[in-house]
């Protein structure tokens, strides 16, 4: 008897889970595997054109390359993030108070999409957690950079 | 009865671990490094390859000559401020053996651009600052462009190559070559891999041994 209520209760606890995760969250349950996905292709990415100078755990280098983790210059900022990642930087540049001036190499050959993958990667790692950001965003924002 | 056999055999276990360890110990200090380069041998006397004599500029204005490293043993490489690919891991990891060594007088450090035009003296002075290197002990040095491959290419035995077509148009090998006290080449590490440089270090340790 005791068995039945304990299988039946067990039961219950499934379905409810079940429908709990499907029930009218799908949109936002796939754009969390989106933001996933981005975020790991990001760091692949991340690792392969910017770690070499911002270091892997997002640190810089002393005073010539300029941290991210903790990057007063990512905020409100993306607009110019997407646009140096693209045409890379020159002169100084002052980043949580310290002045910087190490030219930053252009990446002509990142895509709108690698370079969402790249932004989505630096805004959710090192304590930021901003959410996605976009291919069209990114898109937009490579429509507005300066003609250099 | 077994209790002894086992007492014996316990003790023999150790008796043969103290002289795997004593053994360990002994081969570790007779390690000796390698004299890397062409040698010749002269009536029994071999004479090694050694680095030919220099006179570059440091970010100082000063010049740096085989004089500069007068009884020290010293790290050398090729890079230039702009690369965009490798020389910043080098640096990175330079800088690991500059935090080990700085107070170490009998070490020094040579770094040499293989882009003088842009890397003026200036430019290497901002950018040594920035890394937090000390001239007296870390020199980033200019000069004469033919010069500074040609030491790379047959004093250090590293490729200093312009090439157009790589990002930054140079190709070079990340090599870090280690130089003794009598101007000979005891090593040469990959200095873009962190592992290499941990066994450059020991290394170090081991040649610095050479002449206490």
């Amino acid at each position: 008897m005791n068995k039945t209520v304990l299988a039946l209760t067990y039961l219950s606890v499934l379905l409810v889970a079940c429908t709990g995760k499907t029930k009218g969250v799908d949109a936002s349950a796939s754009e969390e595997v989106k933001l996933e996905q981005y975020i790991v292709v990001g760091r692949t990415l991340y690792l392969q054109h910017c770690s070499s100078c911002h270091q892997k755990n997002g640190q810089g280098l002393a005073r010539l390359y300029p941290p991210i983790a903790g990057a007063d210059y990512l905020e409100n900022n993306i607009e110019n993030v997407v646009c140096n990642i693209k045409n890379g930087l020159n002169g100084p540049l002052v980043v949580n108070g310290i002045e910087y001036n190490q030219m930053m190499p252009a990446n002509h050959k990142l895509t709108p999409l690698e370079i969402a993958e790249i932004a989505t990667y630096i805004y959710n790692s090192w304590g930021r957690s901003d959410g996605l950001v976009g291919v069209l965003d990114v898109e937009k924002y490579l429509r507005g950079c300066q003609a250099k | 009865m077994l209790e002894k056999e086992m007492n014996n055999r316990v003790s023999g276990l150790l008796a043969f671990m103290s002289a795997v360890m004593l053994l360990g110990c002994d081969l570790q200090s007779e390690k000796k490094l390698p004299y890397l380069g062409r040698r010749e041998v002269n009536n029994s006397d071999t004479i090694y390859h050694t680095i030919a004599d220099f006179k570059f500029v440091n970010q100082d204005s000063n010049y740096v000559t085989q004089e500069t490293f007068r009884d020290q043993i010293y790290v050398s490489d090729f890079f230039f401020t702009t690369c965009p690919t490798i020389c910043p891991i080098m640096k990175t990891q330079m800088l690991r053996v500059y935090e080990k060594y700085k107070d170490n007088p009998q070490v020094g450090i040579l770094s040499h651009s293989i882009d003088p035009k842009h890397d003026t003296v200036a430019v290497l002075r901002s950018f040594a600052e920035r890394l937090g290197a000390e001239s007296d002990k870390w020199h980033f040095v200019t000069g004469e462009k033919e010069e500074i491959y040609k030491m790379g290419q047959t004093s250090y035995m590293v490729s200093a190559v312009e090439d157009p077509s790589e990002p930054g148009g140079f190709i070079h090998s990340g090599a870090f070559i280690l130089v003794d006290k009598e101007r000979r080449v005891r090593g040469i590490y990959d200095g873009t891999l962190a592992d290499q440089v941990d066994v450059m270090m020991k290394d170090m340790e081991i040649l610095l041994k050479e002449y206490e």
